[in-house]
């Protein structure tokens, strides 16, 4: 394998990595926005949990995020 | 931390029951719990909810319509509430509050007479003023429009015109009409229109006067407005007319002034007694609103509720003080009955850490009888706000931000406390900022000549770019190392909320709670000694075995505690401690498109003089966006991990914040 295919798939990684775990988190973001949307329509006082709640799923991107950092270190790695 | 709360019974004799409520009112200190269901689970028909005298609620009736009155009042002169002397409200409102229901009453009627006979008038005036003056101001275009017409058909005496005002977008029925009209007419007539504005034309309908009967009968079945004068002008020539409504619209604004200034001096003069009349009426219909709360005997009358421990000996002594032996205080030890769920939490922190108090506009206050978290979320909180932010430049502005709004919304409370946070926060950011040695980017790296031609950083101010602990502390570089940090920051924030979960369990009497919090516990340390070995090969194999051993003793000792949840939890707890990674990530992004608008600025996408101002404004726009978005999702996500990861760990909510019966000062 030469190392510009290996660099390529390296960054394929990592880009799978955030790329994925971002769309999982906006799925999971929309639905639980929208949920929210309701019940604070209906109480308002939920609002704090409400940014809470959203804020969950962020944990998948950011995850993805970190992965994908730690896949591009690899390329130094690789070399 | 938790204020100490005692649960106390006050008896007395039925015939000074209301005043006794007046002493308890006026200490407002007082928690009361509302008998009727334990009155209703009682064996003994003896004991009833306490009635108010039907006299009273007549008071009731007359004080709810002299609030709505002198609420509108209120609303009417607008009195500025922030200027007037706090003292002289004081001293109006004990002068009320010193008398009887009764004089109360009277003596606020005769005060709302007063203001009435002075404002009637001049109130009255001002929104005839105000009315007539939207009224003419709306006529004043469409005469100027239609007057030229007018006038030429004026001088033609056999001829009637009628104004209209249509709806641009409506114009194409002017056609219709003509038409219509033309019928009407037998075609001895013209329409003249001229747009007004950008929403409206004037038309002017022209026709023999012979007409005039069926062509008011045909448009008043249309939907088209004709333009109707008020009635003092209608029967004029229309350039009197226009000229007369020029006059007053220059008048109308002078003369509401005039008004203006007279109940500005009607307004000086009442306002003190209006605003202690509302705080008077406010506050003796909350104590009645209290009485069926209490409950009565034939001979006496109970009150139950909680107070602080330190409130009980001085509202003993006003009771005493004032009735004698006639009223009894007693307190009920609240173990004994239980009542620990049911007691009224209140907070009592430091100066410092009552701001953070925040927090509980966004969840409840903790349970009686655990542990207080405030300072915990005091002390984390802006640190790992700050560790992610962690830019010299963004610190001190978001420290001066929230300073400013702190002081001048030093009477909104929560906006108060957030200022405050924030200034706090900022604080750690400057202080993480010069750990990372940021300042808006990398601007230090390269004024300082850290950076190698490839833009990485090379040279270090303290160490070499091969030391464990070096300065600067590059993210990005650093990654790694930093990402172990938040995993030990995580460890230590988790286990604090754990070592909290246990101290409760303790103090409840609940070991089997204690247990599970001690078996998580283990599962973390066990988690992290096998992360630092295979992670970061920072100690040897023996110690990866002992943590092995603390991850499974501590699934098994928190299986204990709490069986299947508590194992399945243990597992669970290792998931958090990645949470944790979150505090290195968001600070990257941060950084990475702080670099990106320097790197804009420094490499404008053109040459020349447009380059650089395009430079610039990107500079700009990306700098603020990234200090707002350096502002939210950091807060947000410090928040988080107090609310799920670690107060997930110990946190039981209060069901009932103490809220004490007392003269609130008026309602907003």
């Amino acid at each position: 394998m030469g190392p510009a295919l290996r660099v390529g798939l390296i960054a394929l990684s990592a880009a799978l990595a955030i790329g994925l775990s971002a769309i999982a988190t906006a799925l999971a973001q929309s639905r639980i926005g929208a949920a929210m949307a309701g019940a604070i329509a209906e109480r308002p006082e939920l609002v704090g949990s409400a940014i809470i709640l959203v804020a969950i799923p962020e944990t998948m991107v950011i995850l993805g995020f970190v992965v994908a950092f730690l896949i591009t270190a690899l390329k130094t790695v690789t070399k | 931390m938790i204020e100490k709360m005692a649960k106390v019974e006050i008896l007395g004799l039925k015939d000074i029951a209301l005043d006794a409520i007046d002493v308890i009112h006026d200490l407002g200190t007082l928690h009361i719990e509302d008998l009727t269901e334990r009155i209703s689970t009682m064996e003994t028909k003896r004991v009833t909810r306490m009635e108010m005298d039907p006299k009273f609620a007549d008071h009731e009736a007359t004080l709810n319509n002299l609030r709505a009155k002198v609420g509108d009042m209120i609303r009417e002169l607008q009195p500025d509430v922030e200027t007037m002397a706090q003292e002289d409200i004081a001293t109006e409102y004990k002068a009320l509050w010193s008398e009887n229901v009764e004089v109360m009453i009277s003596r606020i009627e005769k005060m709302l007479r007063e203001v009435e006979t002075d404002t009637r008038d001049t109130v009255e005036r001002k929104a005839d003023l105000l009315v007539e003056l939207s009224r003419i101001e709306k006529y004043a275009p469409i005469m100027a429009k239609v007057q030229p017409l007018a006038e030429r058909v004026a001088r033609m005496q056999d001829m009637a015109s009628i104004a209209l005002i249509i709806e641009r977008k409506y114009k194409a029925i002017l056609n219709y009409l003509n038409e219509e009209i033309s019928k009407i007419t037998d075609g001895e007539c013209e329409i003249i229109s001229s747009d007004v504005d950008d929403e409206s034309t004037a038309a002017l309908i022209v026709f023999n006067r012979r007409f005039l009967k069926q062509v008011h009968e045909f448009l008043a079945v249309q939907d088209v407005n004709q333009v109707r004068l008020p009635s003092d002008l209608a029967k004029k020539p229309i350039d009197e007319a226009v000229g007369e409504v020029r006059a007053r619209i220059a008048l109308i604004p002078g003369e509401v002034d005039a008004i203006d200034q007279k109940l500005g001096a009607v307004t000086g003069k009442y306002s003190v007694k209006l605003i202690a009349g509302r705080n008077a009426i406010h506050d003796r219909l909350e104590a009645m609103d209290a009485v069926p709360k209490f409950a009565q005997t034939d001979q006496v009358f109970i009150i139950s509720g909680w107070l602080p421990e330190q409130y009980v000996e001085p509202m003993d002594k006003a009771l005493t003080d004032k009735f004698g032996n006639k009223v009894i205080l007693t307190v009920v030890d609240i173990r004994e009955e239980h009542e620990s769920e049911e007691t009224p939490v209140a907070l009592h922190n430091n100066p410092f850490t009552r701001y953070f108090e925040v927090l509980y506009m966004l969840s409840k206050y903790p349970r009686y009888g655990t542990v207080d978290p405030t300072i915990v979320f005091a002390f984390f909180f802006p640190i790992l706000f700050g560790m992610m932010v962690g830019d010299i430049g963004y610190g001190i502005i978001i420290m001066v931000a929230g300073w400013i709004v702190h002081k001048k919304f030093a009477s909104k409370p929560m906006i108060n406390m957030i200022g405050f946070v924030l200034t706090v926060g900022g604080a750690w950011t400057i202080f993480f900022g010069i750990i990372y040695l940021e300042f808006f980017g990398d601007w230090l790296y390269n004024w300082l000549g850290l950076l190698n031609k490839q833009g990485e950083l090379e040279k270090y101010i303290v160490g070499t770019k091969e030391s464990i602990f070096k300065w600067p502390l590059d993210r990005i570089e650093g990654f790694t190392f930093m990402l172990a940090v938040c995993l030990i920051i995580g460890w230590i924030h988790m286990g604090i909320g754990l070592i909290i979960g246990m101290v409760n369990g303790k103090r409840e009497g609940n070991y089997k709670h204690a247990m599970e919090k001690g078996g998580l516990f283990a599962v973390l340390t066990g988690a992290m000694m096998i992360i630092a070995k295979f992670g970061m090969d920072w100690w040897p194999m023996w110690l990866a075995y002992v943590g092995v051993l603390l991850v499974v003793g501590g699934i098994v000792l928190s299986g204990i505690g709490a069986g299947f949840g508590g194992a399945i939890e243990g597992v669970v707890g290792m998931g958090n401690l990645f949470s944790y990674a979150r505090l290195i990530a968001i600070g990257l992004a941060s950084v990475i498109m702080a670099n990106v608008a320097n790197q804009i600025l420094r490499e404008p996408p053109m040459s020349g003089f447009g380059g650089i101002i395009i430079g610039i404004l990107m500079f700009i726009l990306l700098q603020a966006l990234n200090i707002v978005i350096g502002v939210f999702s950091p807060s947000i996500h410090s928040l988080r991990l107090h609310l799920v990861e670690s107060f997930g760990k110990f946190f039981e909510p209060a069901k009932v914040r103490y809220e004490p019966f007392k003269k609130t000062g008026g309602e907003e």
